[in-house]
């Protein structure tokens, strides 16, 4: 049996190494694809590069499962981004962005829900109900 | 009464939430565009006639719009009822062919007829955006100018004559 395993284990310790190996290439190979990707949305800021990767996170992909802009590859995604990018060239502010957006589209376009009549009970129902049971457990007992 | 009250406002609260969650169709399309001017626009007529398709066309007493596409299986269905519009009811109407090739929207309009007056070219769909597209079909009735009612997907004879001809007669 002590024999045995001392032959496996090399095996097994060589095939391992291996695999090591052929993931780190991958991985590196992965990273210099991406690398190698040409930027579809260059611009002159780097404030304007970052107002638009914010928004396309906080954009819903309305025509896809809970998505946002940027995970999506479906084509109303792509031109939406397209559209975003066209905004913040035009020196449009993110205010005004997401406005034309809701307009559009609705509020369901904005992932993170505002604050207003017809949400102010869905922000509000858990900080009510946690400061009622407080009050009713710990203070009135 | 002390002990009771928080629970009396926690159960309030959770009928109001209840009511947000469950009585507000989640279907139902948000819109704001309906009663505005129309967006901005100017796009390649691809039918004979001008060279441009542009919003001041849209200047009638009242029109349609048909966003469209020869690619949509959909369109092909509400093809008879647009034919239909313009042959009796003569009411003008325009297309907008959404992420198309012109020589597919000639032989498209070749085999299912044409009722449309101008065709704009909205090659990336840009424009479609403007105007709220989700897809193709989707058809704007549109007085003066401004946004009167948008339908999402095919037009077929009872939504017209029920819902958009009622609309259209009013303001022609």
């Amino acid at each position: 049996m002590n024999k045995l395993l001392l032959v496996v284990s090399p095996c097994i310790r060589r095939i391992s190494s291996l695999w090591i190996l052929c993931a780190l290439t991958s991985i590196g190979f992965a990273t210099e694809i991406q690398q190698k990707q040409p930027n579809l949305y260059p611009f002159n800021s780097t404030i304007d590069a970052k107002r638009f990767e914010l928004l396309i996170q906080e954009i819903r992909c309305i025509v896809c499962q809970n998505q946002n802009l940027a995970e999506s590859n479906a084509s109303l995604a792509n031109d939406l981004r397209n559209k975003i990018y066209q905004m913040i060239i035009a020196k449009q502010s993110n205010a005004e962005i997401k406005s034309y957006l809701v307009k559009r589209y609705g509020e369901f376009i904005l992932l993170r829900p505002l604050f207003n009549i017809k949400t102010y009970i869905l922000w509000l129902f858990p900080f009510v109900a946690i400061i009622l049971l407080i009050y009713r457990f710990y203070v009135v007992r | 009464m002390k002990k009771v009250a928080p629970f009396i406002i926690l159960f309030a609260f959770l009928a109001l939430l209840g009511r947000t969650l469950f009585y507000t169709n989640p279907d139902k399309l948000s819109y704001s565009l309906i009663g505005e001017t129309i967006p901005n626009f100017q796009l390649p007529n691809l039918l004979f006639g001008q060279k441009f398709f542009n919003n001041k066309d849209l200047n009638n007493p009242v029109s349609l719009l048909n966003v469209w596409a020869s690619w949509c299986y959909a369109c092909k269905i509400e093809a008879s009822t647009l034919m239909q519009i313009k042959e009796k009811y003569h009411i003008p109407i325009y297309g907008i062919a959404y992420k198309d090739a012109p020589n597919e929207v000639k032989t498209w309009l070749k085999k299912y007829g044409n009722p449309y007056q101008l065709i704009g070219d909205d090659k990336n769909g840009n424009i479609a955006i403007d105007f709220g597209i989700y897809g193709t079909p989707e058809t704007f009735v549109i007085a003066q100018g401004k946004i009167i009612y948008r339908h999402v997907g095919v037009l077929d004879q009872k939504t017209w004559e029920t819902i958009l001809y009622p609309l259209v007669k009013k303001y022609e």
